[in-house]
């Protein structure tokens, strides 16, 4: 089947009708993002599932902004292709109307088919869905079309590949022949039953062993299932084991090169907090300066000195000219009162009152009683001395000073600290010396430690570089989860084991009971009934065994053709070689892997790019030998299929696709480049080196406002 | 070569033909129409069984068994 053309009408950005008219073999469709490549593909995704039922999503804005009210429009997508029986037309669509309010109003969803009859040219409306059945089966179309790199990955789903292999390969014819013959082989087994039960003892036997088997059968399915899962877990752990296999010796590097980093990085921390630099501004700034001051001070010292001797000259020939001018006062005064005073503090007040209590004169040890003359004598003397020691204000504002202020002993002090600081001042140079020698060694040490950080480092770099997993934290955490699935795998494995131990255990329990069963019915029932299960016994053995062996063939010739295209895609690149392994789930479910293996048999995890190359060559393969087998060749539609890969590998992709037998329709943003000059796209020239049957340029047309979706209207230009 | 003549010879090839029921290469038919002659009940009853299957369209299941089983509890 191909498809002859594809007609978009008034659907999102496919203003009016645009139409692509495809040939058999190699179609391309360049365009920029978001231009319309992604909603060709999704139209024909609604012409053959119209999975969105919200309708209004899928109009074109630019059409409803022409309309006035009550007026309608059709949106519509259909497709004509051609197979060996003919050509038919299958179209998905409805009508837009416009609501008083301008809110979008769809009706008459619709899903037709046509066929045309090649001889009279007459055109047969038949039944959308059943066409499209008929036409592009399901489970086909299933693996047609693939959006983006991701999906390409179908295998993934473990169903999938067993799916399409029994769908393509001619393993699928003899699908009946082995359920029709176990079908004959119970029919046979029944007609020996009857026989055999005719007889009441053999019934009563028959009855208990086809009890314990019916037991056993049960206890082997809930086996099979535990199994099954068992299997299936121990399948993906292997993987993960596998997968981290690959990083985990990056990993363990990673994790001692961390701590190494943490230990220099510490030691670093450490030495940079006992290097004091700051000798550049308390020793530099505030004592270095006064490396020269001892001839200073040395000089003030002196200067001080005499000048504190000239003070105390002046102060003492002051001093005498005062006190010589104070006692003749005093003398003076004396000589007014006829009085000789006592000596100024001899006695002192406190001894005459203590004279006058004591009633005693302890000058002339006689004594004084209250009211005598010497007693009045005591009193007069202490009251006359009182007198003499007030203090007159007008002496106070009269008292001479020589010098106001005492600067004196201020500069003597500084001239004593400037003494003590001078030891530390002479220390300064070897302390500096030392410091420096100090900091030097230090800033030596974090120099070593520094460059041997950037080593490690950078080997932690190369480490990442080299593992394919950039993450840091997730490759850390494959190294811790490493160690764990494998005892996890270990528990597993023993429990499979453990299993499958007790399955044989029950087949063979089962087997004991079916002798015993086909005793009974040896000695029972009619020989030529035996005969006969006997052989239909052997023919279904004989049909599930082909239909295997149909099966078996089927994947070697898969993996081939898989690894011929993987060659080609990838051609001066790293391939491997994939590898398809059958593995038998439970009894009657089998699963393929699929695996990548460099040369030598080692396991490789694939990047994106060389996954994408591995996905594309099964389904290329996958095709081809549909087409050897089934004598029908199906359409294939990818957009953007090869985005991991750079246009040089594109381009050997695609002319490589080229010379495959089949139709197909691949949408690139490729070769698409825009002119710095004025802004405008053009198809660059490589693409004219491009093998390909027709190609198409969908682009919007310009100007438009990328806010306003009533814009927007892709243009579809044949190349 | 028809499909029919491939399906039966594509059977034929088992090994349980030789190591069980003692038919040599030669004796082994090349189309259907020679398998549904074959004096080899287990070679007859695969050409019937075939014969049944790749009718249009298929017999039923009851027509199957009627006819198998009855060919094998008569020619053994």
């Amino acid at each position: 089947m191909i498809i002859k053309k594809i007609q978009i009408e008034n659907f999102l950005c496919y203003y009016n009708e645009k139409s692509f008219h495809f040939e058999d073999g190699l179609n391309i469709i360049l365009g920029e993002n978001n231009e319309g490549k992604t909603k060709f593909f999704e139209a024909i995704e609604w012409l053959f599932n119209g999975t969105n039922t919200q309708l209004e999503n899928l109009v074109s804005s630019k059409k409803f902004k022409e309309i006035t009210f009550e007026e309608s429009f059709k949106v519509s997508v259909s497709m004509v292709v051609e197979n060996t029986n003919g050509e038919y037309k299958i179209s998905r669509s409805f009508l837009v109307n416009k609501t008083k309010n301008n809110d979008i109003e769809t009706r008459g969803l619709n899903f037709e088919g046509q066929e045309t009859d090649l001889a009279t040219g007459r055109r047969i409306p038949i039944n959308g869905q059943e066409l499209l059945n008929a036409i592009f089966p399901f489970q086909i179309r299933e693996y047609s079309m693939f959006k983006g790199e991701t999906e390409l990955n179908i295998f993934e789903n473990e169903e999938a590949l067993p799916n399409l292999i029994n769908l393509f390969s001619d393993a699928k014819p003899y699908q009946k022949y082995t359920d029709k013959s176990r079908f004959l082989r119970e029919r046979a087994h029944q007609a020996v039953k009857e026989s055999t039960e005719a007889n009441q003892k053999n019934q009563r036997a028959y009855n208990i062993l086809e009890s314990e088997i019916f037991d056993l059968e049960r206890e082997k399915e809930r086996l099979n299932i535990f199994l099954s899962s068992t299997e299936d877990q121990k399948s993906k752990l292997e993987k993960n084991i596998k997968e981290a296999e690959k990083f985990v010796d990056n990993a363990e590097a990673l994790s001692t090169i961390n701590e190494l980093i943490k230990k220099i990085e510490e030691k670093i921390t450490y030495l940079n907090s006992k290097i004091d630099d700051n000798y550049t501004t308390s020793l530099f700034d505030e004592y270095w300066i006064l490396q020269n001051f001892e001839p200073i001070h040395k000089e003030f010292v002196a200067k001080i000195s005499e000048h504190s001797k000239r003070r105390r000259e002046l102060q003492s020939q002051f001093d005498q000219q005062i006190g010589i001018r104070k006692g003749e006062e005093k003398a003076k005064a004396e000589l007014i009162n006829n009085i000789i005073p006592l000596p100024i503090g001899t006695p002192s007040k406190a001894h005459m009152e203590e004279m006058l209590h004591d009633e005693i004169c302890k000058v002339c040890n006689r004594e004084a009683k209250v009211g005598s003359e010497a007693y009045s004598y005591m009193m007069q003397r202490l009251t006359e001395y009182l007198e003499t020691q007030k203090i007159n204000d007008s002496e106070l504002d009269t008292k001479e000073t020589l010098f106001k202020f005492d600067y004196t002993n201020r500069l003597e002090n500084l001239s004593i600290s400037h003494e003590d600081n001078l030891k530390n001042i002479r220390l300064i140079e070897t302390k500096i010396k030392d410091l420096f020698e100090f900091n030097d060694k230090k800033k030596k040490e974090i120099e070593s430690l520094k460059e041997e950080l950037e080593k490690q480092i950078k080997e932690r770099e190369r480490i990442l570089g080299n593992s394919k997993i950039a993450n840091e934290d997730k490759l850390l955490s494959i190294f811790k989860n490493y160690t764990s699935w494998q005892e996890d795998l270990k528990d597993l494995n023993k429990d499979f084991y453990d299993l499958e131990a007790k399955q044989k255990e029950i087949l063979k329990k089962i087997e004991s009971k079916k002798e015993d069963i086909n005793k009974i019915d040896e000695n029972s029932a009619v020989a030529h009934l035996l005969k006969t299960r006997e052989i239909l016994n052997d023919i279904e053995n004989i049909f599930t065994d082909t239909k295997e062996k149909k099966f078996d063939e089927f994947i070697t010739k898969l993996e081939n053709k898989s690894n011929k295209y993987f060659g080609q895609i990838n051609v001066e690149a790293f391939t491997g070689e994939i590898k398809f392994s059958k593995k038998r789930i439970g009894s009657d479910k089998v699963k393929i892997e699929i695996s990548l293996y460099e040369s030598g048999g080692r396991y490789f995890v694939p990047g994106t790019a060389v996954r994408t190359s591995l996905n594309i060559s099964i389904l290329l393969a996958i095709s081809e030998l549909a087409n050897e087998e089934n004598n029908e060749t199906y359409p294939m539609i990818f957009d953007a299929p090869t985005s991991s890969f750079g246009e040089t590998k594109t381009g050997n992709f695609l002319n490589l696709i080229y010379k495959t037998s089949n139709q197909k329709i691949i949408l690139l943003k490729d070769f698409v480049a825009t002119n710095k000059d004025n802004n405008t796209l053009f198809i660059k020239s490589e693409f004219n080196s491009i093998n390909r049957k027709k190609a198409f340029w969908v682009k919007l047309e310009r100007p438009f406002d990328d806010k306003d979706l009533s814009t927007m209207n892709t243009e579809v230009i044949t190349l | 070569m028809a499909k029919k003549d491939e399906l039966l010879k594509s059977f034929l090839t088992h090994d349980l033909l030789v190591s069980k029921y003692k038919i040599q290469k030669e004796e082994l038919p090349n189309t259907l129409s020679d398998g549904l002659n074959s004096d080899k009940p287990i070679i007859k009853a695969i050409a019937l069984i075939i014969e049944s299957l790749e009718k249009s369209p298929p017999v039923t299941d009851k027509e199957l068994r009627t006819s198998v089983l009855l060919f094998l509890n008569t020619a053994i």
